[in-house]
């Protein structure tokens, strides 16, 4: 496997007697999408600003491309970054800051580089409005933009479509997915069916610790399990396990069927159309098929 | 160096467009031509009840440069209660009262003046968090020199417009003061004032990056300006051990102490010297200021480098 583009080793925050992360170590691999996931207080944010070199670990440390995240200056033109709760200094227009940041920033074009920034969100009209008179909505694009500024390899978003609303959310989601396998990205987020969605892995963050990290296949199930939304019927358990390559099948809560299976000795595919054909033969009625458990459901038992 | 520059740029573009410079710069203005007015109408009263009672004395008989002489002892006289210093005295004899009282009083503003104008330059942006835009792209350290370099252009812009005013309105009172001795003391008198005013930002520089709410660092930076000086007064209310008294002051009322060398513990302290006309204690003056103010700097960089942001 290549060196991770960031890689985080056995990091511990402490504010006073509070340990907010403890001990927590995993890597993020060059161009993927990674999820940090958690409930409240489960130290995702505090992760996510020892990443951006907003916070200095206790202990442990966090490379970013090789670099000491905590190192004064060590982020310059390696990371963007959209902070979760930053507030856009209210005087500026739009344009002069996003200009200014990128000359801070040492990129040769600042103005040409905000400009297309700011056309990447679908914001250029708010060049030349004052950072204070933007909607929410709108200055969490417009500190996306900033973020994106210089093409920088590594990205690190915190809660990027909190509190906008579900059209704006989906564009957004749709520039995380144009951003995807050109940048290394890193999301912070509450919202699990977005990260499944968008994240090729995730780490699954509890009371400062780690629950878990790995990718998004591990973790859903999506490569050993299936299931199906049973609507009228009793499914066939003990012929679904007998079919090559299934290890289990069983009946979940809410007529759910869960089939478990060897990857390496069925495709998924194929045994989701065979069971599928044994339910109809069975006249068994059904719903909904997907495979995996959902993110949702994982946290949940996990956290 | 190139960050510093965009910063300073940046923070004086800031400054420039925010209403606070202006409104600042005005109060600065209003004081300034208030301590001027006041104090010139005083002066000018004592000037004319002088140049009667000399002309009276004249008109009797006596000698007019000898009516002068005496004038000028009473002067001397006056300046000498503040201070023992005779050589300073000396010096600033042929400055008018009203620009030295104007001075002496902008000593006191100015620290204040600097504290309101920038005592929010970092925590300003700590507080709100919008600081994270800034640390991903450059130092520290160039947040903190940069925004300080940018505060104290502005203060020397200000305290250039608020000299001239003083010199100027000076000449309104006192037609015998010179061109020539004005742009001097106008040089000497800006110099001074910027020189005090470095240290006074360095200060409100390490309030600012102490704290994360703006109204606490202006707080606390202003009880720091009020310490310092008590500090400065009680070092000053007493003589070093081995001095000898001068005059009945220091007889009555100013023991010997060790207490004495608290003034060196101040930065006020050395605000006096800066109209020196010894350039030992000019320059000793001068280095005071820049090594308090390299002292609250670098103290400011240490915070702001270990805080959590």
């Amino acid at each position: 496997m290549s060196t991770p583009a960031i890689r985080v080793e056995r990091v511990t925050k402490q504010f006073g007697p509070k340990t907010a992360v403890n001990d927590v170590s995993f890597d993020v691999q060059a161009g993927h999408c990674y999820g940090l996931i958690g409930p409240n207080g489960a130290g995702k944010t505090t992760t996510f600003s020892m990443m951006c070199g907003f916070l200095s670990p206790t202990s442990g440390r966090i490379e970013v491309l090789g670099a000491d995240a905590s190192e004064p200056g060590a982020l310059k033109k390696k990371v963007g970054v959209l902070p979760q709760d930053a507030v856009l200094p209210p005087l500026w227009p739009v344009g002069e800051l996003l200009t200014y940041w990128g000359s801070l920033s040492g990129l040769e074009q600042p103005e040409a580089e905000a400009r297309r920034a700011l056309e990447r969100v679908q914001l250029p009209e708010t060049w030349g409005v004052q950072a204070g008179a933007l909607s929410h909505g709108m200055a969490k694009r417009v500190a996306m933009a900033q973020a994106l500024m210089g093409s920088p390899p590594v990205i690190l978003l915190d809660e990027p479509t909190a509190g906008l609303d579900p059209k704006i959310a989906a564009a957004v989601r749709e520039l995380i997915r144009e951003l995807k396998g050109q940048h290394t990205l890193v999301v912070s987020s509450h919202n699990l069916q977005e990260l499944e969605e968008l994240c090729d892995a995730t780490a699954i963050l509890d009371k400062g610790k780690l629950v878990r990290a790995a990718s998004m296949a591990e973790i859903t199930g999506k490569a050993a399990e299936f299931r199906v939304q049973l609507a009228k019927g009793s499914p066939p358990l003990e012929e679904i396990a007998k079919l090559t390559g299934c290890t289990q099948a069983l009946l979940e809560p809410n007529q759910i069927l869960a089939v478990h299976f060897d990857s390496e000795q069925v495709l998924a595919e194929q045994l989701i159309t065979q069971v599928v054909g044994l339910l109809a033969q069975r006249g068994v009625l059904l719903t909904a098929v997907w495979r995996g458990k959902r993110l949702e459901e994982r946290v949940l038992a996990l956290t | 160096m190139n960050e510093l520059l965009a910063i300073w740029k940046g923070e004086l573009r800031r400054a420039a467009t925010s209403g606070r410079v202006l409104v600042l710069l005005a109060l600065f203005l209003l004081f300034t031509g208030l301590v001027l007015g006041a104090v010139g109408v005083a002066m000018k009263v004592v000037t004319n009840q002088a140049d009667k009672a000399l002309a009276e004395a004249v008109a009797k008989g006596a000698d007019p440069s000898a009516a002068k002489h005496e004038l000028a002892e009473q002067k001397r006289k006056f300046l000498s209660t503040f201070t023992n210093d005779e050589a300073y005295v000396e010096a600033v004899l042929d400055l008018p009262l009203v620009l030295l009282a104007a001075f002496k009083l902008l000593t006191w503003f100015v620290p204040l003046f600097v504290a309101l104008m920038g005592f929010d330059q970092l925590s300003g942006e700590v507080g709100p968090k919008s600081i994270r835009y800034l640390v991903v792209r450059v130092r520290r350290s160039s947040i903190l020199v940069g925004k300080l370099l940018a505060q104290i252009t502005a203060l020397l812009i200000m305290l250039a417009v608020g000299t001239l005013l003083m010199v100027g309105v000076t000449r309104a009172f006192h037609a015998d003061f010179e061109w020539g001795a004005m742009a001097r003391w106008a040089a000497k008198l800006f110099l001074a004032l910027g020189l005090l005013g470095v240290a006074w930002a360095c200060l409100t520089a390490l309030f600012s990056a102490l704290f994360r709410t703006p109204g606490v660092s202006l707080v606390v930076n202003i009880m720091a300006i009020l310490a310092l000086a008590f500090v400065s007064s009680l070092g000053g209310w007493f003589r070093f051990p081995g001095e000898e008294a001068h005059g009945m002051l220091d007889t009555l009322a100013r023991s010997e102490s060790w207490a004495a060398y608290l003034r060196y513990a101040s930065v006020w302290h050395f605000g006096q010297g800066l109209l020196h006309p010894d350039w030992r204690q000019l320059l000793g003056a001068a280095l005071a200021h820049v090594g308090w103010g390299a002292c609250f700097v670098g103290t400011a960089q240490v915070t702001l480098a270990a805080r959590d942001l």
